[in-house]
């Protein structure tokens, strides 16, 4: 039988044993959104909301990242400059603008030794960028170190918030990165940048949007 | 995957007194998973929140049929391919058909239980396929030619050791290599293959209905990479995983990750929606997404009004982790994909009782695996409902028998002290010697009640 047979009998006879199954019983109601109660209180409680960009940096340093704060677009590419010293090449993302790129030679992914992106968003609560696939998802992965510009106010107190941000645009993948490249898998000792960068640096924009 | 669960007493017994450093490694690397686990948990409000992801997966189970239509139909429009499969042989199948039809020669797998439960591996091999395990654990033990030993650390049973000979034989390195330098072997050589393969495989933690998207939780990169870098993404998901709304995944996710390894949501998610790259819009990404929606066990099971719940599991791992008999031997000794507390309830549910026993009963019936599940599945309750029906199908020995009608003719309440020393009559004479003996479980708790003989009288009757 050719793959497509299988598969449309199979989802017949599954769907129709599910809803068998289901006929008898009490149909649950789902319980609506978690009460904001049921937030996690301390760095991205009540911290959390009014110092959302303080909570990030917090929780995304615990994971083994790190952060910069600039004031603004010259503070940035003041930073950027002296930043990109210390690598060879680089590999940018779709729609990062000019001014945030480094001067290094530009270099594939798979030999890059910087990537940079730009998030489109970023949460507080869990300390996690939110990145699209709309940029091109080798320069998030392939690179050694990543460096990931977001701005403040794309920073939101909870995941929910963040993930809901990006409900009415969703890219092929979106992906959160809360940390560098970790595992544990020899011996129970952690180890760093394993397959994915093991150099994570956010570096928040803290002016107004351009 | 082959069952080999009726060796469950013989394994665990060879494991504990053949290769006691599994022990010692299960045990140290569990406990770590229970301190972040309880100090991820320490300033929330654990019982709400795992009453409210209790309700959204009993709900989600509720209206299967419809989520799972619907997750289909956004899935096909944004350009995804769906398979559905009703069995391990289905999967294959479908497997075979793009292997052939893409002429797939290399594959790079992201962990997914569920293609240990319907043995991918070896079918893909057999069709010619060179598949590399990814994560560093997988990839261990697939150089090992071990399964699994836990659903969240495969290779938790292994110490450094054990790792620096397999790399030493395999990838040349050191024979006293650090961690570092292993790691850095593993990915220099996984990193060829991501960039190789022409095919990326994962499972999935959450299916969202509304958005069709598949959500996976993890801490290395490789999920990432393999379901970027490749030409071909295949998931394969469980047709349990599905939540209804966007809404619910930061919570589920969280609540996942927190219960696994105790971290906030883990290094990275992928949150999939559709292919990628051409015929898609962006720069890159795989150019076709399929996703197989697999049952293999699981529409019967959720017929089943006394067993279903077991269909809520996230997989997490905490009911493991702090399960005082798993802890004893790791996975292996179950001789089944799932091991631990939630192995025995999905073995008889997914596979069946008869094959799968004696997995119900091993196990103290302390509950403490109840009081960490973030889905609040009633784990000591399922495994006494498939105890009692292993006993009326004239499945069990005179032993079992003899120690569940006293569990049930005392012990209505499964978490007392009593019930549980006795129901460790069921356990393998070595996993006994070594259980902490429930006194820590119970402290804190009730006070114990014991009536009739317990298991270390029924034990020196001759009892095992
Ligand atoms: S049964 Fe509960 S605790 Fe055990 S793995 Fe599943 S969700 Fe986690």
């Amino acid at each position: 039988m050719s793959d497509e047979r299988v598969s449309k009998r199979a989802r017949a006879r599954i769907l129709g044993r599910v809803r068998e199954a289901n006929q008898e019983r009490e149909p649950v109601e789902h319980p609506g959104t978690l009460p904001d109660a049921l937030e996690p209180p301390g760095p991205f409680g009540d911290a959390g909301r009014s110092d959302p960009v303080g909570a990030f940096e917090d929780r995304l340093r615990a994971a083994g990242g790190e952060v910069v704060r600039l004031a603004d677009e010259a503070a940035a590419r003041k930073w950027l400059e002296e930043f990109a010293r210390e690598f060879e090449s680089v590999s940018v993302g779709v729609g990062v603008p000019d001014t945030l790129q480094p001067a290094l030679p530009k270099a594939q992914p798979s030999e890059a030794a910087l990537g940079v992106s730009v998030a489109v968003g970023a949460s507080a609560q869990t300390g996690s960028l939110v990145l699209s696939s709309k940029e091109g998802r080798r320069s998030q992965l392939l690179p050694p170190v990543h460096l990931i510009w977001v701005r403040a106010g794309d920073v939101h107190t909870t995941l929910g918030d963040a993930l809901q941000a990006c409900r009415e645009d969703l890219p092929a993948t979106l992906a959160l990165h809360s940390g560098p490249s970790k595992s544990a898998d020899i011996g129970q000792i952690l180890v760093t940048g394993v397959h994915g960068p093991g150099r994570i640096i956010a570096a928040v924009l803290l002016g107004p949007r351009p | 995957m082959d069952v080999h669960s009726r060796d469950y007493r013989a394994r665990a017994r060879q494991i504990i007194e053949e290769t006691p450093e599994v022990r010692e490694a299960v045990n140290a690397a569990t406990q770590t998973f229970v301190d972040n686990r309880q100090k991820a948990f320490a300033d929330l409000d654990g019982t709400a929140l795992s009453r409210w992801a209790e309700r959204v997966k009993s709900h989600a189970l509720s209206h299967l049929a419809d989520y799972l239509e619907e997750a289909e139909a956004r899935l096909v429009e944004r350009g995804a391919h769906v398979h559905w499969a009703e069995t391990a042989s289905d999967v294959h199948q479908i497997f075979e058909c793009i292997v052939r039809e893409q002429g797939v020669k290399k594959a790079v797998k992201a962990k997914s239980m569920l293609s240990e439960e319907i043995g991918l591996n070896p079918f893909l091999e057999s069709c010619g396929v060179e598949v590399f395990e990814t994560d560093l654990g997988e990839y261990i033990i697939q150089l090992l030619g071990e399964p699994p030993s836990h659903i969240v650390g495969p290779s938790i049973h292994k110490s450094l050791d054990d790792t620096r000979v397999i790399f030493h034989e395999r990838l040349g390195t050191p024979r006293d290599a650090s961690p570092e330098r292993l790691a850095e072997a593993a990915r220099d050589l996984l990193r060829d293959a991501f960039l190789t393969a022409d095919l990326g495989i994962s499972g999935g933690n959450f299916l969202v209905a509304e958005t069709g998207s598949i959500a996976l939780i993890e801490n290395e990169g490789n999920i990432r990479l393999s379901t970027s870098v490749p030409r071909i993404h295949i998931a394969l998901v469980g047709i349990e995983k599905v939540l209804p709304k966007w809404a619910d995944l930061p919570t589920f996710l969280q609540v996942t990750a927190k219960s696994a390894t105790g971290q906030p949501v883990g290094c990275f998610v992928s949150m999939i929606q559709g292919p990628g790259g051409s015929p898609g819009d962006e720069p890159d990404g795989p150019e076709e997404l399929h996703v197989v929606l697999v049952d293999n066990g699981r529409s019967r099971l959720l017929a089943d009004p006394e067993a279903w719940e077991a269909l809520r599991c996230v997989r997490c791992g905490a009911c493991l982790n702090i399960c005082p008999v798993y802890r004893q031997t790791g996975g292996h000794a179950y001789g089944y994909v799932y091991s631990g507390p939630i192995g025995g309830i999905l073995g008889p549910g997914l596979v069946g009782l008869e094959e799968t026993l004696p997995l119900p009963f091993a196990s103290s019936a302390c509950g403490a695996c109840a009081d960490v599940c973030p889905v609040r599945i009633p784990i000591p309750d399922l495994l006494h409902v498939w105890r009692q029906r292993a006993v009326e199908r004239g499945l069990t020995s005179d032993v079992e028998r003899s120690v569940l009608g006293l569990l049930t003719s005392t012990a209505t309440r499964p978490r007392l002290f009593g019930w549980a020393e006795k129901a460790a009559g069921l356990l393998p004479a070595p996993v006994l010697r070594h259980l902490p003996m429930l006194r820590e479980w119970s402290a804190g708790r009730e006070p114990p009640r014991l009536e009739g003989p317990t298991f270390r009288e029924l034990w020196d009757e001759g009892i095992e």
